[in-house]
């Protein structure tokens, strides 16, 4: 079971890879590798590139080894939800008791 | 040494896409240098170019386009139409045996100028990934290298204004001695950045608009001269060995004879006489004919003051006093200067004017100049007089003087 938010990750980045790199939506699947699909690693630095252009994203630099589609779809999804935590006011901010 | 035939042409070029519409347009003297349509023309004295009708879409799918240079695609282009011009199919044990020879002045310029666009321009560090790969001088080589799976020596040369002649030059020298059997050699260049106007037209090496028509503001050897004006385009050629042209029974174009090489090691963009006559006896040198055998001569001609004046004297260094009885074409006043690749086009220029017979015209060439006064063809091509063998000049800022000999097919 995904999230709505994940599930339209993987939409919009599925619409990325065929625009830009002309596949078939067909093969990708969560499993599929991308560099099997013709995205090395030249091609992945420039999805990341289109990726925070569409979203307006500064994506952390990667350090892990993203393979398969649906890692890229996690890692990117994982930095939308960083993003909107970081934005939203911090418990903090607003005044409410901690534990410590 | 082995004779080295060129049996392929291909072009991507200001005056057409291929042989006969590139011939056409320089026996005929039509020019296509024009105002450059672009946003920033306003920003040039002289917005004049000589533009290539290309659109990379109808070359490339989208995933490979993205990668290339506008220079890269014109090279690429231009070389399957010299390969598909020479007809031939290559084995494995053939491709090891071969050798893509690129000459180009300022590499992918566009890209580069696209880079500082969005750093400088927008104060945005989003630089596109593709960058490097787009704008580094030996794209344009190493695409075609991966293009037809040749893998022999892949080399680019960055010689200014004699780039692609000495990447032909240096093809020849390695076929003529027998370290590879086959080559595509040439040059391209796609200049036309607003970065790039902008800095040459700082050097005051650009030529004014003629008030009554853009397209004769190039001129060279007039005394109304002013300059250059910058022109894109590839040419390429297939190079290889008499023997195996013979034996496949390839169409041949005309014969590389040789190859002359200097450099002036004086001032970095004032020509020198020295280093240009050097360069022409050199060449005959290499290919061992007597400068009485020189019929024809293809001027490096740009139509500055500087160079057309040099030219001259060096013609004369050379030649004696037959210096004036040979006819002499300077083309640029049609294609504009391809930079990189204005050797390679001058060469096919010249195979084609061999093979027609037929001196080609030095254009706007209206008020005569004490100091060029050798027979320039001007204004009409003469039919009849090309003779069998051919000069063609190509010097450079840097002081690198690239010189080819070539003959017509007997």
């Amino acid at each position: 079971m995904t999230s709505n938010t994940f599930d339209d990750t993987e939409k919009r980045i599925r619409a990325l890879l065929v625009k830009d790199f002309q596949l078939d939506p067909g093969t990708l699947t969560r499993q599929a590798r991308l560099d099997e699909l013709g995205v090395d690693s030249i091609g992945m630095a420039e999805l990341i590139f289109n990726v925070e252009d569409a979203f307006g994203l500064k994506l952390p630099d990667v350090t892990v080894q993203l393979s398969t589609f649906g890692e890229v779809v996690q890692f990117i999804d994982d930095a939308v939800a960083n993003q909107r935590a970081a934005a939203a006011p911090s418990a903090l901010a607003l005044g409410v008791p901690t534990a410590t | 040494m082995r004779r080295v035939a060129v049996t392929g042409i291909g072009l991507v070029c200001p005056l057409g896409h291929d042989a006969d519409s590139i011939f056409e347009a320089a026996r005929s003297g039509r020019s296509c240098i024009h105002r450059l349509q672009i946003a920033s023309a306003h920003r040039l004295t002289a917005p004049l170019a000589a533009t290539v009708q290309f659109d990379g879409t109808a070359h490339f799918e989208p995933p490979q386009l993205r990668l290339l240079d506008r220079g890269s695609q014109f090279a690429v282009v231009a070389a399957r139409r010299a390969l598909a011009d020479a007809g031939c199919e290559l084995s494995a044990a053939e491709r090891e045996r071969t050798g893509v020879f690129v000459g180009t002045g300022m590499g992918g310029t566009l890209s580069i100028d696209e880079g500082y666009q969005t750093l400088y321009g927008e104060n945005s560090d989003r630089i596109k990934p593709m960058m490097i790969l787009k704008g580094m001088h030996n794209a344009p080589a190493a695409w075609i290298g991966i293009e037809h799976d040749w893998r022999g020596p892949n080399l680019t040369y960055s010689t200014a204004c004699s780039s692609s002649s000495v990447a032909i030059g240096e093809a020849w020298l390695r076929l003529a001695c027998g370290a590879m059997d086959i080559a595509i050699a040439g040059g391209t260049e796609a200049p036309l950045s607003l970065g790039s106007l902008k800095a040459w037209e700082a050097m005051h090496t650009l030529a004014i608009e003629d008030p009554a028509d853009p397209a004769r503001s190039c001129k060279p050897f007039s005394r109304n001269r002013s300059g250059m004006v910058l022109g894109e385009g590839a040419a390429f050629v297939v190079l290889e060995s008499w023997e195996r042209a013979l034996a496949r029974g390839a169409a041949i174009h005309g014969e590389l004879l040789g190859y002359g090489l200097t450099t002036d090691a004086g001032h970095i963009a004032r020509p020198s006489v020295d280093g240009q006559a050097a360069a022409m006896s050199a060449a005959l040198a290499a290919a061992g004919i007597a400068a009485d055998e020189v019929d024809t001569i293809n001027a490096h001609g740009t139509g500055t003051l500087a160079n057309d004046v040099t030219e001259t004297a060096a013609i004369k260094r050379v030649f004696g006093a037959r210096a004036h009885r040979i006819p002499i074409s300077a083309t640029k006043a049609l294609h504009g200067h391809l930079l990189g690749a204005a050797g390679a086009l001058e060469f096919v220029l010249s195979l084609l004017a061999l093979e027609h017979n037929v001196a080609l015209p030095t254009m706007h060439l209206d008020v005569p100049d004490p100091d060029c006064d050798l027979d320039y063809v001007a204004g009409a091509a003469r039919v009849g007089v090309a003779g069998r063998t051919m000069l063609s000049n190509s010097f450079a800022f840097g002081g690198t003087n690239a010189v080819l000999a070539l003959r017509a097919v007997a």
